[in-house]
């Protein structure tokens, strides 16, 4: 399988004007110097065999759009990864599954139609959650990774749990599905079209069931899945979609939540599916610079460093240096707190705390923005 | 890749591991370019190995007792002594001396653990698959077919040489035949192991002396290479007075040789026989004390064995009567504790002053009390009481001080030089003659000495005469000729006492005036029970057994040279050098020189690109052989590979796939769950190598499986057991996961079990919210081998998989079998 002819026009691919802007601003090619997102490209749009699938590379990008961003050619580079990816795994090539491959078994197995999961077991009588209804919150793969990251304590279902009892106390008893699938995100840019493809129409098919408006999300993945992925993919989602953290600013902004007044130094990762890809960088810094000061780190915003890792694949030493470059930024900026918008940052953060050296050296604690906002709800 | 230098890290102060090889320049290389050598370690032998003169492997064979392996051990012992039956009996045993277990109660039996896998061969005969080796055209003519000699002709015949041996009696055995008395080694098992030489190819000419006018001249025209091992068949003297001259006196040799024959003696109701220390005059050079009382052993054993045969003659009353104290001794307390139960009395301390004669006849002893045999250095002087004269009574008087080599066959026009004390001057080291091809040893050399000693004198000269007819500058011996220090350390202090199985033995009543033998051997349980008692001295006991089952191709290798020859584990294909000492040694017929750039290792290596220093592998080694390492301000988990040992559970849990293994690979674990047909209905059990291995394939009828598929997939331990393979196998369209592992005291990796647990937890937890049935995941755990309980616990998976009407999901549970 090629690139098609409207894949490479619709990236801009043969634009490239060799700058190599992209490779500088690269946070892969920073902690691993034979890493160039340019080559990359040209063998791409080279497209001459199926050959250049072979190269490890294609699967080490983070697809973080840090490049994207400062092409003065306008190059769709994540797009093009997301395409190349696609054509290699057809041709049978697959980047490197961490964790034995365990989450990708249960993407996998989450296509099946005839699964009938349980994963609402977490949700205890202090929470109020409706089977129908306008608001509609989708928890992610969190049930999932608090049982497999058991030894990292992640409590990721903290910022479930807490956005749940904040939209509970602004009177909404959001809608949450027991057998809601896995996003497809990470199968897709895998290369999985085909089962992505029926992870995203079985999620909109038992959406549309519960009558739902509005989508919140947690983790930024998920919600750029929605936002840019399925429709990409020919799916009319035709619902409002929100990150926890743009529901709460347009909250605090209406008035309807007031924060405490902290004293509470904390410090803001924008992930790059909210920041870049979602391009949304303000809503966290209204939510979080409410009641209290974010104390910016070096690189923030459009221009923020990745968490190192994305679709549980590639995972090495070049992720850890980016991690640990980033739990240094984080604890140089004397903050106590790194809140984050997105389950899997938090994941990757904290299994790189797992080095003791690390944690002894940047063991900043990590928190995600809905469970910070919760603690200083009024 | 890069595996660390154990030299550059880590404790390896609790190692058994010994750096001999690295002395020696071997280096195991892991990386490509041989950049990352690690030095090959030795492992020690046991302190029972290197006590045997004939250098038997003496743990190896009694660990496949204890494992009712009773063929397989009986075939280890006879790779360095061809005589069993005999040494099982009869042989002084120095390996119970060393034995670790002195440290905590008693030795193990070992003498008598040999003895009853010789016995249990003559009960359950097998077919002995002997190698037969490419014939050889060269002969070799032995002179005698005592130990050595049979020794000697059993090596030679192995390796395909034509042996004839040359016996001046009627009957095979030497000094076995004529010295030793039936009632202690039974003439069964003589001609049983006589036989088993025979069977090899050996021609055995006996009522054949070989003497007269250049006798070895014309020998030598006939044969290649002849090795003299004729013994010390001739009665030594005290001369004190009246020795030799009145009827009644007797020298040992002659007395025991007549009683063998069956040949009817008169003896007196009462009967002293001088016995033991005198024959230390013979060693009185020697200067170490130790190697003094070791060579007086055998001639208090004769005494001894003199003093019963004249028992069960008919002698009403028989005093033994020795140099030296109770306590200096050298005889085995059970050979003295036997000689008390049979009524004879022994008279330590005195010497014997002259023979009283009357009439012609023996009619008494003189004697004088010995105050002390050695001086302190250590050398042979006796002390005697002056006015301590005192008379002993008797009509028959046996001197049993031992004997020299009869050399009289050998003419001085021969050229064979014999030394002042009568033995065949020899070089010790090789056993040459001052004539090229001629070899001699055993008795003729050393003087009277044990059978094990005998038997390591045959295996030299075998060495010796083998180097000589290909030519080869003649070599030191192989095998240690004395203990040497091992340096196996193992821990003692914790462990229980176990009482040493008594050697059974007729009752009094029915022993004397008999010839039939007095100990009786071990029954299987009894052999199974003192065989277990052996500590094991440094783990492995090499045995071997696991090299042709290994379907890994695990090899071994073998140091070249000197003490330290002994065969060590190592596994899989290993980088060695040409030029190094290091011979494989796959099938232990033929040590190959082992050509560089091999395959590779079993060890696991780490792949720094990918190492994240998470620490995971660190915290599931129950070894501790991984730990981290600062570099540049993060961590790297490196391997010590002394104390690795295989299990490959670091390499499941690594979740970067930075640690390797050469064995194990999640993408082979992948692949076979890809491969299994997933025509339903079909499950997959994961096992361990260790419990499940050896009954998936012949045994899998047994499980009651009906229309389901089953497909067993081994883990080297269970603790490899990853989350994503039953993942994998459920999407897969498998229906069910059985995950059969040990029993957490069965594990053979100490941790595994709880691992496995563990990873286990993690599974259920996330097969219920995938809400899937409960009965789909199951994990159980059997005691090591247990084949019936593996078999019922698949049967049962199943029974309750395809269970009608249970589709409810529920909380799956730990189930133990």
């Amino acid at each position: 399988m090629k690139l098609s002819t409207q894949q490479i026009i619709e990236t801009n691919a043969l634009a490239c004007q060799e700058c190599g802007k992209c490779t500088g601003v690269c946070p892969v090619s920073k902690f691993d110097r034979r890493f160039s997102p340019r080559s990359l490209l040209m063998e791409a749009v080279r497209n001459d065999s199926s050959k250049n699938f072979e190269n490890y590379d294609i699967w080490s990008c983070l697809t973080c759009k840090r490049c994207d961003a400062v092409c003065p050619s306008d190059i769709k580079y994540s797009d093009l990864t997301r395409f190349v990816r696609n054509c290699a795994a057809d041709s049978g090539f697959h980047g490197k599954c961490s964790h034995s491959g365990a989450m990708d078994m249960l993407q996998k197995i989450m296509t099946k139609q005839e699964l009938n999961q349980n994963r609402l077991d977490w949700v205890g009588k202090d929470l109020n959650i409706s089977q129908t209804g306008e608001y509609l919150y989708f928890v992610g793969c969190a049930p999932y990774f608090d049982v497999f990251f058991d030894d990292l304590n992640l409590n990721i279902l903290t910022s479930a749990k807490s956005s749940i009892k904040i939209l509970n106390r602004l009177g909404i008893s959001p809608v949450l599905m027991p057998d809601e699938r896995c996003c497809g995100h990470d199968l897709l840019w895998n290369g999985d079209f085909e089962q992505f493809k029926v992870l995203a129409e079985t999620n909109l098919n038992m959406i549309k069931e519960t009558e739902a408006k509005t989508i919140l999300f947690s983790c930024a993945e998920c919600m750029s899945a929605f936002e840019n992925l399925y429709p990409a993919a020919g799916f009319n989602v035709g619902l409002k979609l929100q990150h926890m953290s743009q529901f709460l600013a347009e909250k605090i902004k209406a008035g309807d939540i007031s924060l405490k007044d902290s004293s509470d130094k904390i410090t803001y990762h924008d992930p790059c599916r909210l920041g870049r890809h979602l391009e949304e960088t303000q809503a966290p810094r209204i939510v979080l610079n409410n009641g209290g000061t974010l104390h910016e780190m070096k690189q923030n915003g459009k221009g923020s460093l990745c968490c190192g890792v994305s679709a549980w694949m590639n995972c090495d030493i070049t992720s850890k240096r980016i991690q640990t470059e980033r739990l240094k930024q984080a604890s140089e900026t004397g903050a106590d707190i790194l809140a984050v918008a997105c389950p899997k940052c938090q994941i990757h953060l904290e299994c790189t705390k797992k080095d003791q050296i690390v944690k002894n050296n940047y063991g900043i604690t990590i928190k995600d923005i809905a469970e910070i906002t919760l603690e200083r709800m009024e | 890749m890069k595996v660390m230098d154990k030299n550059k890290h880590g404790n390896n102060s609790n190692l058994s591991f010994k750096n001999a090889i690295a002395a020696n320049g071997a280096f195991l290389s892991l990386g490509s370019k041989g950049e990352n050598s690690y030095p090959i370690g030795a492992v020690d032998p046991s302190p029972c190995m290197v006590a045997c003169p004939a250098g038997v492997n003496v743990k190896s064979y009694v660990s496949l007792i204890s494992a009712g392996k009773f063929h397989e051990a009986l075939m280890i012992v006879r790779e360095q002594n061809p005589f069993p039956g005999i040494c099982g009996r009869i042989c002084t045993h120095p390996c119970e001396s060393f034995c670790n277990r002195n440290e905590i109660d008693e030795p193990v039996a070992i003498r008598q653990l040999k003895r009853f896998v010789a016995d249990y061969e003559i009960e359950h005969p097998w077919s002995k698959s002997v190698r037969t080796p490419p014939a050889r055209k060269e002969k070799v003519a032995i002179i005698g077919s005592g130990p050595a000699g049979l020794t000697a002709a059993h090596d030679l015949a192995l390796k395909g040489y034509n042996v004839t041996v040359f016996e001046a009696m009627p009957e095979p055995g030497g000094m076995l035949i004529t010295g030793i008395p039936s009632y202690r080694l039974p003439r069964n098992i003589l001609k049983v192991e006589i036989d088993y030489i025979r069977s090899l190819g050996v021609k055995i000419k006996t009522n054949t002396r070989i003497s007269g006018k250049n006798a070895l001249q014309s020998l030598q025209k006939k044969y290649d290479a002849i090795f003299m091992a004729v013994g010390a068949h001739k009665g030594k003297k005290l001369n004190i007075p009246g020795e030799d001259k009145y009827e009644g006196f007797w020298d040992a040799l002659t007395f025991l040789r007549s009683v063998n024959r069956g040949n009817d003696i008169e003896l007196d109701d009462k009967i002293i026989v001088i016995g033991g220390g005198n024959v230390a005059l013979d060693v009185a050079r020697t200067a170490i004390r130790q190697e003094a009382v070791q060579k007086v052993a055998p001639n208090i054993a004769q005494a001894l064995d003199v003093v019963k045969t004249a028992v069960r003659f008919g002698a009403r009353e028989v005093h033994l009567v020795c140099l030296e104290s109770l306590a200096e001794m050298p005889a085995s307390e059970d050979e003295i504790e036997e000689a008390l139960e049979e009524n004879i009395q022994i008279h330590p301390s005195l010497g014997p002053k002259r023979i009283i004669g009357r009439n012609g006849h023996v009619a008494g002893l003189e004697t004088v009390d010995c105050l002390s045999v050695f001086d302190k250095n250590g050398r042979f002087n006796p002390m005697f009481a002056e006015n301590s004269e005192k008379f002993m009574e008797a009509g028959t008087v046996i001197m049993a001080i031992g004997q020299v080599p009869d050399l009289d066959f050998l003419e001085p026009s021969e050229g064979i030089e014999i030394s002042p004390g009568n033995t065949i001057k020899v070089d010790r080291e090789t056993l040459a003659t001052a004539i090229p091809g001629i070899f001699a040893g055993g008795d003729a050399v050393t003087g009277p000495n044990t059978v094990i000693d005998a038997i390591a004198q045959g295996h030299l000269a075998s060495g010796s005469i083998e180097s000589y007819l290909n030519g080869n500058q003649l070599q030191q011996s192989p095998l240690p000729s004395t203990p040497f220090e091992t340096e196996i350390k193992i821990e003692l202090s914790s462990r229980t006492k176990i009482k040493r199985l008594n050697i059974p033995r007729k009752k009094m009543e029915d022993r004397k005036n008999r010839f039939e033998e007095v100990e009786f051997g071990f029954d299987e349980t009894q052999a199974v029970a003192e065989a277990n008692r052996c500590l094991r001295c440094g783990t492995c006991s090499e045995c071997f057994i696991c090299v042709p089952e290994c379907d890994k191709n695990l090899t071994f290798l073998s140091l070249a040279a000197g003490k330290n020859d002994i065969l060590l584990r190592l596994t899989g294909g290993i980088h060695v050098p040409e030029s190094s000492p290091v011979m494989l040694n796959s099938d232990k017929t033929k040590p190959l020189s082992f050509a560089a750039g091999q395959i590779n290792t079993l060890f696991p290596y780490i792949l720094e690109e990918y190492c994240r220093g998470c620490s995971d592998c660190v915290n599931v080694c129950g070894y501790d052989a991984l730990s981290l390492m600062p570099v540049n301000g993060t961590s790297i988990s490196t391997i010590n590979l002394d104390l690795c040992r295989q299990c490959g559970t670091c390499v499941a849990v690594c979740s970067t796939g930075a640690l390797k293994s050469p064995y194990y690979t999640q993408e082979n674990i992948f692949n076979i769950i890809d491969d299994v047909n997933p025509v339903k209905p079909n499950i997959i059990v994961f096992t361990c190598k260790w419990n499940g291995s050896g009954l998936v394939e012949s045994d899998l009828s047994e499980i009651n499986t009906g229309k389901t598929g089953v497909k067993i997939i081994d883990l080297m331990c269970t603790g490899q057991i990853q989350s994503s393979f039953i993942l994998r196998a459920l999407n897969q369209g498998i229906d069910g996961v059985l995950v059969m592992g040990c029993e957490d005291k069965h594990c053979h990796f100490d941790f595994g079990t709880a691992q496995a647990a563990k990873i286990m937890e993690i599974t259920f937890r996330m097969g219920k919210l995938l809400g899937l049935k409960a009965q789909q995941i199951a994990y159980h755990t059997t005691a090591d081998g247990n084949k019936q309980d593996f078999i019922d616990s698949v049967n049962g998976f199943i029974k309750n998989l395809f269970k009608k009407n249970k589709t409810a999901s529920g909380s799956p549970t730990v189930t133990v079998a």
